[in-house]
C-alpha cells in the first residue's frame, strides 16, 4: 500500500471544480450568443454529473466529458434565439460561488495535510 | 479544463458586439450620405452573428436534433465537451449584410446629387432603430464584460489553492 498525500476529498473537490468550470463555460457560451439568431440555450445537469463523477472516482475511472443538453422551457424570441439574460447572469453567479466554495474547501484540505506534515514542529 | 478558454468565449463575444456597435455608428454617421464610392446613397448595413461550433470532433450537430427553427438553427453542439483542445464555443460575425431597402426620396432640386426630377436619394436610416441596436450591443458587451470579470475571479481564486 503506497502512501498518498492527496486525500479522497481533494480528488472529489478537483472533479467538483472541473464541473463548476464546465458550467461556467456553458454559461459564457450562452452569453456570447445572446444575439445569434436561432441559437438555443445549452446547459448541463450538475447533480447527475457530480454523482457520476463521484462514483467514477471510487471505481478509479478517469474524468468523463460533460454531457451537454438543450435547456427546455425557455421562451424563444422571434429570431429563434432563447437565451435569457437574467437566467444566464444568475447561472454565472451560481457557478462562480460553487467554484469559490470548492477552492475554499480544497485550501482547507491542503492546509490539513500541511499541518500533518509539520506536526512535529 | 482550461479556465482561460472561458475568457476566449467571452472575448469573442465582446469583439463581435463592438463590431456591431461600429456598424451602427457607421450607419448613423452616414444617415445623410448621398454619395458613395459605388455610386448612389449610402446603404444601411447590419451584422449577422453565428455561433462557433468548436471542432468537428465534438460536433453532434444540433440542426437535426432541434428540428430547426426556420432558416438554419444554430446552437452549440449538444453532446460532450471534448477535453481534446476543442475550440472555444464562442460567437463570430458571419457577415455584414447591406440593407437593400430603397432610398428615401426628398425633393431638393438645388442639391448637387438631385436627379432630373429634382429628388435626392437619401439612405433609409431610422435613428430609432439604430439607437435600439446600439443599446442592445452595449448591454451585451457589458454582459460579456461581467462574464470576463467572473472568469478572472475564478482564475485568481484557483491560484489561491497553491498558497497556504
Amino acid at each position: 500500500m503506497g502512501m498518498e498525500i492527496e486525500t479522497r476529498l481533494s480528488d472529489q473537490l478537483a472533479r467538483f471544480l472541473d464541473l463548476a468550470s464546465s458550467e461556467t463555460k456553458l454559461t459564457a457560451a450562452n452569453m456570447a450568443n445572446i444575439d445569434t439568431p436561432g441559437y438555443r440555450t445549452v446547459g448541463m445537469d450538475f447533480e447527475t454529473e457530480m454523482s457520476e463523477a463521484l462514483s467514477g472516482l471510487d471505481q478509479g475511472q478517469a474524468a468523463k466529458p460533460v454531457r451537454i443538453q438543450m435547456t427546455d422551457g425557455l421562451i424563444a424570441r422571434p429570431d429563434g434565439n432563447n437565451v435569457s439574460l437574467d437566467r444566464e447572469s444568475l447561472n454565472l453567479a451560481e457557478a462562480q460561488l460553487k467554484f469559490k466554495t470548492g477552492v475554499a474547501l480544497l485550501r482547507q484540505e491542503n492546509q490539513r495535510i500541511l499541518d500533518a506534515i509539520h506536526a512535529d514542529k | 479544463m482550461n479556465l482561460f478558454g472561458l475568457m476566449d468565449t467571452s472575448g469573442q463575444a465582446m469583439r463581435a458586439e463592438r463590431m456591431r456597435a461600429e456598424v451602427v455608428a457607421a450607419n448613423m454617421a452616414n444617415a445623410e450620405t448621398t454619395r458613395t464610392a459605388s455610386g448612389g446613397p449610402y446603404q444601411r448595413q447590419h451584422v449577422v452573428f453565428a455561433a462557433n461550433k468548436g471542432d468537428s470532433g465534438f460536433l453532434n450537430s444540433l440542426a437535426s436534433a432541434s428540428g430547426g427553427s426556420g432558416a438554419g438553427s444554430t446552437a452549440l453542439p449538444v453532446g460532450n465537451f471534448g477535453s481534446s483542445g476543442a475550440a472555444a464555443p464562442g460567437v463570430h460575425i458571419a457577415e455584414v449584410v447591406t440593407d437593400t431597402a430603397p432610398p428615401l426620396k426628398r425633393y431638393d432640386p438645388g442639391h448637387p446629387d438631385a436627379g432630373a426630377d429634382g429628388f435626392v436619394s437619401y439612405p433609409d436610416i431610422n435613428p430609432l432603430t439604430e439607437m435600439v441596436d446600439l443599446m442592445g450591443a452595449t448591454r451585451a458587451y457589458g454582459l460579456n464584460g461581467s462574464a470576463v470579470q467572473a472568469e478572472k475571479a475564478m482564475i485568481v481564486s484557483a491560484l489561491d489553492i497553491a498558497k497556504s
